[in-house]
């Protein structure tokens, strides 16, 4: 392995993922990418009013991906559903100090997030 | 959770100086001990340095049973293996162009093949079957009447299966054919007969048997020189085979490490044996594992094991407390899997969550008990995150 340094929020969502788990009941479920590729993330949505109520992050992928969806189910609590394109991978890299080759992880993250964005809109 | 300790298990990548290794080094080193040249035959400082230099390589010949005419100082077992390859090769061409290895060598014997492809040297690169065990069957279909060298490691580093070595140096005697073995990762951890295994080179190395880095040695069957072309010249140490001062302290903590090594060997190979049956035991109970290789053809302390439903890199990342090696270079970019585990067939998701364990001489029951218990929780906590998370393994995280 030649590095595995990660920032001291990679390090704490890693070993504490906050939002994690699934939801139960009527919910939405958004995913992108491919277990076999390495990286997969699933987000449910539980919706109130237009809004999203409720949201966990189901991830295989590395510590930058769980950490990232465990921070995008948190920063989804209470958007409303209409506030689409929200999420900046970019700047979500920054904050998560993600090294740039691992940028790919992250616009799977987006992509899921999309995915259950645009399923809840058609409901 | 403290990383500052972690528990060593990455004795197969190199191992601590044993402490009778370190002293005996020390002797080798300083104003008050035996710090001449060894070359310098002209002064009895330098004879003392050269006697501790010939005792050191009587106690490397021995462990090998060869005889000490036929070892030759290296850097270590890359500089061998190099040595061994190249020097076969460039003197020898006119036997043939074609050289015989595996898929599963080490990237010293594999990038070495490379470099002789350039050069105009065919190479055959044998696939074992999904044990990883490579069969004297498998070479005699690849030996052909212009083959010159067939290069097989003896202990494969990332998988601990050994090959055929005695079988397939028999055939390679029978054929004409020049035998090299790696066996940096068998020296001193199972027997080793240059004669009886019919091998012609051996490439073996101090720092995976409790020696210092940066020493290694080549056997060179019969009169060393003229044997090969040299790699490094300058001075016609080493009966021109490879030139340069001998660094006295590394060279007789080579012969003390060997030394140990065999003497230790019998009882240390049973107790590290129990340790990785105990280690495998505790392990497997997670459900979902792999060994990798064949669970009988192996070396005593190495279990490679891979996990169904984790990822590979953030699997090590939660092993921290382990020092442990991954089959996988998973931080890259490319997020290549291990070509050794995908040689076995092993598909990418399962080569890419593999872990090396490798057990050694101050390895206990408390580590390994340890170990499991951290693997199988963490293991467990990483399944619980996956999106096809069982029920049962994500009812913590159910809302």
């Amino acid at each position: 392995m030649e590095d595995l340094s990660y920032s001291a929020l990679v390090r704490e969502r890693f070993e504490k993922p906050g939002n994690a788990g699934r939801l139960l009941g009527d919910v939405v479920t958004g995913m992108a990418g491919e277990k076999a590729h390495g990286t997969r993330v699933e987000f449910d949505f539980r919706l109130r009013d237009g809004r999203v109520e409720r949201a966990r992050f189901r991830a295989y992928g590395c510590p930058h991906t769980i950490a990232a969806a465990s921070w995008v189910a948190e920063q989804a609590e209470g958007r409303d559903l209409e506030e689409q394109g929200w999420l900046d991978p970019h700047a979500l890299a920054d904050v998560l100090e993600l090294p740039e080759y691992k940028l790919g992880v992250l616009l799977v993250v987006e992509d899921a997030l999309r995915d259950a964005t645009s399923k809840a809109l058609r409901i | 959770m403290s990383t500052k300790n972690p528990i060593y298990m990455d004795y197969a990548a190199t191992t601590p100086v044993d402490d009778r290794v370190a002293r005996v080094m020390c002797e080798c080193m300083t104003r008050e001990g035996v710090f001449a040249n060894p070359a310098s035959s002209s002064h009895q400082p330098g004879r003392d340095a050269r006697g501790r230099v010939e005792t050191a390589r009587r106690q490397v010949a021995e462990l090998l049973n060869a005889s000490p005419t036929e070892i030759v100082w290296t850097s270590g077992a890359t500089e061998s293996d190099n040595l061994a390859l190249k020097g076969a090769a460039h003197r020898h061409s006119a036997r043939g162009r074609h050289i015989v290895t595996s898929r599963t060598e080490h990237k010293a014997v594999l990038d070495t093949c490379k470099q002789l492809e350039q050069e105009g040297f065919e190479v055959t690169y044998l696939v074992p079957g999904s044990d990883g065990v490579i069969t004297a069957e498998l070479v005699a279909e690849a030996i052909r009447d212009d083959t010159l060298l067939v290069s097989i490691m003896h202990v494969n580093n990332e998988i601990g299966v050994t090959a055929d070595i005695e079988d397939i140096g028999r055939l390679c005697r029978e054929r004409h054919v020049l035998f090299h073995v790696d066996a940096a990762q068998s020296a001193g951890k199972l027997p080793l007969d240059v004669d009886a295994m019919c091998v012609d080179l051996m490439s073996v190395s101090a720092h995976k048997i409790y020696g210092p880095k940066g020493v290694g040695a080549l056997y060179v069957r019969g009169q060393v020189g003229n044997r090969l072309e040299p790699l490094i010249h300058g001075g016609g140490h080493e009966w021109g085979m490879r030139s340069g001062t001998l660094a006295t302290h590394q060279v007789v903590g080579m012969g003390e490490a060997f030394a140990i090594a065999q003497q230790e060997m019998d009882t240390e190979s049973r107790r590290l044996t129990g340790l990785r049956h105990r280690l495998w035991d505790g392990i497997r109970g997670l459900g979902g594992v792999w060994l990798n290789g064949c669970p009988e053809r192996r070396a005593a302390g190495l279990l490679n094991v891979s996990f169904e439903g984790v990822e590979g890199e953030s699997l090590l990342f939660a092993l921290r407390e382990l020092a442990v090696s991954s089959g996988s270079a998973c931080t890259s970019a490319s997020r290549e899997a291990s070509y050794v585990l995908r040689a076995l067939g092993r598909d990418d998701q399962l080569a890419q969550s593999s872990i090396r364990f490798s057990l050694g001489r101050y390895s206990t029951e408390a580590d390994v008990d340890q170990c499991v218990e951290i693997v199988t929780r963490e293991v467990n906590r990483l399944r619980g995150l996956a999106p096809e998370a069982t029920a049962d393994a994500a009812r913590d995280w159910a809302v």
